[in-house]
């Protein structure tokens, strides 16, 4: 129990550590690319999805142009969305802990301590090589939703971060086998 | 069989009668509406080919049995503090289990088995699905006894200094008993949304087999239709609703009793045991380290009979990667008492919960539910409702609709509230039953918060605490104060090395 290590009233909050003044990490600019690689992907299939109806099936053809103005909307719509999430993403790795934030219109925050960790993954997709990126996945106890997925982290630095969180998770798990035995 | 169990062996050889059993039972369902029609359309000449085909359904389920038994062993790896199964009747599996991953153990008995004079053995383990062990078929004394080897290792590999002080008796005397008149109390006020569900689903397959049987049977449909619609009247109604209630409630009773009959809870070394059931009875074993959300819940009616449901959510997740997703395994005590609830929560918490400072949610609480709850749906009926006559007459419902509503998301809005103190976080809500769930800081994986930008301005923000067990939200509470108890929270968790199980 907590009880031996803290006598309550004490302890200042305002004094605690504050995380929400943490200074966050942007992801590389080179993920913005990404992001908008895949989107025109999508966006180009959609069009040639849309290509084909138009010319192939007779009664939509008088619908072209509302069809081809809805696309346009919604193309747009689509990366300023990205956008807005792309640029509130951000984290920073704690000695203590891992904050994430992201959301494309609510801006939510999440905290995993690192004893709380279970395991952690590092991703490159094909895309994600060429412009030598990774996203590290942080996973806890906590289900789905507790789980950390932080895309767009120059591969070096992913790779640092990834053996320091290591580390320290070892050097967390070492003590307490420790005081067991 | 030895009380050892370090050498691989076999479960008791009734074990083959119980699997053809289960088998043949699996098969007979699948198959149940199949056989109930070819008994119906074939000729008597054909009987015989039925039988044979029943006959031969026993024998494949007596061979499958029979391998199965063959290739099923166990043993208890000492050094290596592991049980190892061996299983499989085409492929070999070796499930190996950590003891100290274990986290319930559990033996029952079913009819058959009652009958037989075995029992069956499951382990429950903080893992994927697969990894479960069911060891279908073992005498009463090995059953304890391997139950006490597995847990014991346990005990003695992590060991929790804290229950070993408290609770240096290891005799069982009962810690809490339930009578079969609190059971029917408790089968009278609770649950009643599953006992729907059920009803649902067995009306469902009613009238879907019962559709199959009446073209097996070649019954005119149109005469049905005719019966059925010349009785509804209100007369008739009236009493089928109020058959359909009394149905409710006995299913609720019976529920209650075939799962609860004769619990029972006792301190068992440093866990807690749990046994009950009317046919089958199952007996429980939960280390009180590894609850992870204790969950009381009352309503208007319980709380006039003085009693209320306890539940222990337990960890239940998959250690591997991706794909398991977590599963908490909930065990219920239903109709205690307020001075067995406290004992229990000592038990479990180590002492009673006190309430701390409480949050409060902001009003904003109430305008998203009204909206898309009440206002939309409403909006959309008065529309439709006046360009369409038939439906007129029911625009009393809406506004009656839109009332009850208002009412309900405003009692929800009250009843929604966090309290924090030192120890413990308990968050209340509920609109009928009112539930409260205790967590303990130390259990905490994960916090989020978020907050919406119009929100920004009037400082209002959600916050979400994710354990093993699920998560407990807190919405449109003050963001200052939110993000205060974040920080507090991550002090808590960050500055000691606690086990969170």
């Amino acid at each position: 129990m907590p009880t031996e290590t803290f006598t309550n009233e004490a302890i200042d909050i305002e004094k605690l550590p504050k995380y929400e003044e943490i200074q966050l990490i942007q992801p590389h600019s080179d993920y913005w690319k990404i992001i908008c690689i895949n989107l025109l992907t999508v966006l180009g299939l959609a069009a040639i999805g849309a290509a084909i109806l138009i010319i192939f099936i007779d009664e939509i053809r008088p619908n072209a142009l509302l069809i081809i103005g809805i696309y346009f909307v919604m193309a747009v719509l689509l990366f300023l969305l990205f956008r807005a999430s792309f640029k509130k993403r951000g984290y920073a790795i704690r000695t203590k802990d891992v904050i994430y934030k992201s959301g494309i219109i609510a801006e939510s925050t999440t905290i995993v301590p690192l004893n709380r960790i279970q395991h952690i993954e590092l991703n490159e997709g094909l895309l994600s090589r060429i412009y030598k990126l990774g996203s590290l996945q942080i996973f806890t106890a906590g289900g789905q939703s507790g789980h950390l997925h932080i895309a767009g982290i120059p591969i070096n630095e992913a790779k640092s971060i990834r053996d320091l969180l290591l580390n320290k998770l070892e050097l967390i798990e070492k003590p307490t086998t420790e005081i067991e035995q | 069989m030895n009380s050892d169990f370090s050498k691989p062996q076999r479960q008791s050889a009734f074990g083959i009668i119980v699997m053809a059993a289960h088998t043949a039972f699996k098969i007979g369902r699948a198959f149940a509406f199949l056989i109930v029609i070819a008994f119906v359309k074939s000729q008597g000449n054909y009987l015989l080919y039925i039988l044979l085909a029943l006959a031969l359904m026993l024998l494949v389920s007596f061979l499958f049995a029979y391998l199965w038994y063959i290739k099923f062993t166990f043993f208890l790896d000492k050094e290596k503090q592991e049980f190892v199964v061996n299983k499989g009747i085409f492929n070999r599996d070796q499930v190996t289990i950590q003891l100290d991953k274990i986290q319930q153990v559990n033996i029952n008995q079913s009819i058959l088995q009652k009958i037989i004079g075995v029992y069956g053995l499951k382990i429950d383990t903080a893992g994927a699905h697969s990894e479960e062990v069911d060891i279908k078929a073992i005498d009463e004394t090995s059953a304890y006894n391997l139950k006490e080897h597995l847990l014991n290792r346990k005990a003695l590999a992590t060991d929790d200094l804290e229950t070993a002080e408290q609770h240096s008796s290891t005799a069982e005397i009962p810690l809490l008993k339930i009578s079969s008149w609190t059971l029917l109390k408790v089968g009278l006020t609770s649950n009643y949304g599953q006992s729907v569900a059920l009803l649902v689903a067995f009306f469902y397959t009613i009238i879907y087999e019962g559709r199959q049987l009446i073209d097996a049977f070649q019954i005119d449909k149109d005469e049905i239709q005719t019966t059925v619609t010349g009785m509804l009247t209100i007369l008739t109604v009236a009493i089928l609703v109020a058959a359909l209630l009394i149905t409710l409630l006995i299913i609720n009773l019976v529920r209650t009793f075939y799962k609860y009959f004769e619990l029972e809870i006792s301190e068992h070394k440093h866990s807690l045991l749990l046994s009950s059931g009317l046919i089958a009875k199952k007996n429980t074993l939960v280390s009180p380290k590894k609850v992870q959300i204790t969950k009381y819940s009352q309503n208007y009616f319980q709380k006039k009979l003085n009693m209320l449901n306890l539940s222990l959510k337990q960890a239940h997740f998959g250690q591997s990667k991706k794909g398991h997703e977590m599963h908490g395994s909930t065990l219920e005590i239903p109709g205690c008492n307020p001075t067995e609830r406290d004992d229990l929560l000592k038990m479990i918490l180590g002492k009673i919960p006190e309430q701390g400072k409480t949050f409060i949610p902001d009003w904003r609480f109430l305008n998203l539910p009204i909206f898309f709850k009440l206002v939309l749906p409403v909006a959309v009926f008065l529309v439709l409702a006046f360009n369409a006559p038939e439906v007129k007459p029911f625009i009393g419902l809406a506004f009656a609709y839109f009332i009850i509503g208002v009412l309900m998301i405003y009692i929800s809005y009250r009843r929604h509230r966090i309290s924090v103190n030192r120890d413990f976080i308990i968050k209340q809500s509920g609109i009928w039953d009112i539930s409260k769930e205790i967590v303990s800081p130390v259990k905490i994986q994960a916090i989020t918060t978020f907050q919406y930008p119009w929100h920004k301005s009037v400082d209002v923000g959600h916050l979400c605490l994710h354990t093993a067990a699920g998560q407990i939200h807190f919405k449109y509470g003050n963001y200052t104060e939110i993000k205060q108890l974040v920080n507090y929270w991550l002090y808590q968790v960050e500055s000691v090395n606690e086990d969170w199980m």
